[in-house]
């Protein structure tokens, strides 16, 4: 446990009392506290993870994940042209990240589960509200603060889903061929994170715009820890 | 239990690349058919009742030391099932042992020394007779170590992450071609006698999974070894063959049928002279499988051994006693002489067996050993005795 204070609600506020990485940084650390808390994986922290777990946790998470290009080339549909750096970086992950759930199909396939049921199945309380918020937030004209977004969840994917991976690996003797889906996003989840940093760091994002982004990245990392809280709820 | 434990924990963001997962062996089953049928109901069912074959029989009897066995024969002598509704009989026992469906299984690796038809391969038949859903097949050809490579083909998709769940799958229906019928008119050596009053039928199956059995204990499949040493012995065991070398135009497939009966190309035989150079072969493997350390001696709790006749039990028991000297009787086990010898469905018969009437305990090792007389082909298997994972401590 770590004794930094939680974001606080004068972030709201428009003067910046530091750097946008500051505001973010801090974000992180909030979401990291509240994943050590997260049932599952303070199971597989300490080892008492099951296979059932993990299969539940691709099934939660594939119902979310096939909604990602699709809010993000909504996203990207809706920068104007005035916003073209961001429209490029979104139209590009978008297509990157499009065939993501096949891979955790494969892995949900590969561990005895069922293709038809995981297909059929439904977003649960954090995903409706994870899933149902991106789309929400695609739709403005220029969702800049969709930054925020890719910052917790390209983040969650660069910085902790391969040691899931190699945990899950460890207390229930996986194959590689079992964890592809999260052992793939620290690789493409780094190269997303460099491309968002340079984004970040660019120049483009005005107060108003670091304002939004760190708002964003609040709701995102709150509703994404939901999403794992409920795990078929 | 695990390996690299504490590793990832200690750094979060390794990534292990080239990890497997591991082969258990979770559900165990075996089907006979047919009531067992002691030495004096043979020759019901095969015929050979002439004083000469009954001679013969007694003598091959006394030597393999089989006191009862079972045949899919009527008491008549006419088959009662097929091949591959012995297989599907074992492996229905083998789900139901272990609590699943035949739609729970990605594969299903099948041995056989003779399926009942020349085309599809064993495999097919058995999947289409035993139903499930969609699965990767192999037919293992071969004789008796066909079992173990059967096995080792599972296992290792089981170990890559490509299936969850497989069921392996030795059976035999050789009665059939040890019936009067086909010795009628035949030069019938010594080759033919031993197999014919050796050979029964039975099947034995395994189901294998990437995780132990959530609340039994399972057998950890620690790894199997299969060596032919074919590139430096003649054939010892055939069928459909004039002799004991193959030549252009004159096998089973090449003349007619009816001259391939009348030349006894349709009886299974075995070079008996070859077998003591075969057991020497066997042990030699045993050997090397421990000055490489496969197999630690110190370490090795029981043996299940397949022999086909008494005789090769002594030899292979003293020759792993050499190197085992606390090896003693009960940590050996065969049911040769109650359940017959069964070709490549045995060693699935003799393990169901020990691990039925709980000859294993948690931390303890079995070596699994196959000695084929084909063409010389030696297969080990080594397991662990794991207990379920509701009893194992959590790894730190």
């Amino acid at each position: 446990m770590t004794t930094s204070t939680p974001a606080a609600p004068a972030d709201l506020a428009p003067a910046d009392p530091g750097t946008l990485a500051d505001r973010l940084a801090e974000v992180w650390i909030e979401l990291e506290e509240r994943l050590e808390r997260v049932p599952v994986l303070s199971r597989l922290a300490d080892g008492t993870v099951t296979i059932h777990d993990y299969e539940r946790l691709l099934f939660n998470l594939r119902q979310q994940v096939v909604d990602g290009s699709p809010w993000i080339s909504r996203a990207a549909s809706n920068f104007d042209i005035d916003h073209f750096t961001l429209r490029a970086a979104a139209i590009r992950h978008a297509e990157e990240e499009h065939r993501d759930y096949l891979m955790l199909e494969r892995d949900y396939v590969a561990i005895g589960g069922s293709l038809a049921e995981l297909r059929s199945g439904r977003k649960n309380l954090g995903s409706e509200a994870l899933s149902g918020y991106m789309f929400h937030y695609a739709d403005r004209p220029n969702p800049v603060g969709l930054l925020g977004a890719m910052f917790i969840i390209e983040g969650l994917g660069a910085k902790r889903a391969a040691g899931w991976a190699a945990r899950f690996q460890e207390v229930l003797g996986l194959a590689d061929n079992q964890v592809h889906f999260m052992q793939y996003h620290q690789q493409a989840d780094s190269e997303h994170t460099g491309d968002l940093e340079a984004i970040l760091t660019s120049g483009i994002i005005d107060d108003a715009a670091a304002d939004e982004i760190v708002r964003c990245a609040q709701v995102v990392a709150r509703l994404y820890a939901l999403q794992l809280e409920e795990l078929d709820r | 239990m695990h390996r690299c434990q504490g590793v990832a924990a200690a750094c979060p963001t390794v990534v292990t690349m080239g990890s497997t997962a591991t082969a258990y062996l979770t559900g165990f089953g075996r089907y006979l058919p047919g009531d067992p049928v002691d030495n004096d109901g043979i020759a019901a069912r095969l015929g050979g009742d002439d004083p000469v074959t009954e001679r013969i029989r007694r003598r091959v009897l006394d030597a393999n030391g089989i006191r009862q066995r079972h045949y899919a024969l009527d008491e008549h002598g006419e088959p009662t099932e097929l091949n591959e509704e012995l297989a599907v009989k074992a492996l229905r026992a083998a789900l139901d042992d272990r609590g699943i469906d035949a739609a729970d299984l990605r594969m299903l690796a099948c041995a056989t020394t003779m399926g009942d038809v020349l085309v599809p391969g064993f495999a097919s038949m058995v999947h289409g007779r035993l139903g499930g859903g969609p699965m990767q097949l192999l037919s293992a050809g071969g004789v008796c170590a066909s079992s173990l490579a059967a096995l080792d083909a599972a296992a290792s998709k089981i170990r890559l992450g490509d299936h969850p769940r497989a069921a392996v799958v030795g059976s035999e229906l050789a009665s059939r071609s040890l019936r009067q019928r086909r010795f009628d008119g035949i030069r019938a050596g010594m080759d033919s006698h031993f197999l014919r009053w050796m050979l029964s039928d039975g099947a034995g199956a395994v189901i294998l999974e990437f995780q132990p059995h959530p609340s039994r204990p399972s057998l950890r499949l620690d790894w199997v070894r299969h060596v032919s040493l074919a590139h430096e012995h003649d054939v010892c065991m055939r069928s459909g063959m004039a002799g004991a070398e193959p030549s252009v135009g004159h096998t089973w497939q090449d003349v007619e049928i009816a001259d391939a009966e009348a030349a006894g190309m349709f009886v299974l035989r075995q070079d008996v002279s070859m077998l003591d150079e075969l057991a020497e072969a066997g042990l030699r493997q045993f050997e090397e499988l421990v000055d490489i350390g496969l197999v630690d001696v110190t370490n090795l709790d029981h043996v299940v051994c397949h022999y086909s006749t008494n005789v090769f039990r002594d030899l292979a028991f003293d020759g792993l006693r050499r190197r085992i000297p606390t090896l003693d009787t009960d940590r050996w086990f065969s049911n040769l002489e109650t359940r017959g010898n069964t070709g490549s469905a045995s060693i699935f018969i003799a393990l169901e067996e020990a691990w039925r009437t709980g000859r294993f305990a948690p931390g303890e090792t079995v070596l699994l050993a196959v000695p084929e007389s084909g063409r010389f082909s030696f297969a080990f298997a080594h397991l662990t005795v794991v207990a379920p994972s509701d009893q194992q401590g959590a790894p730190t």
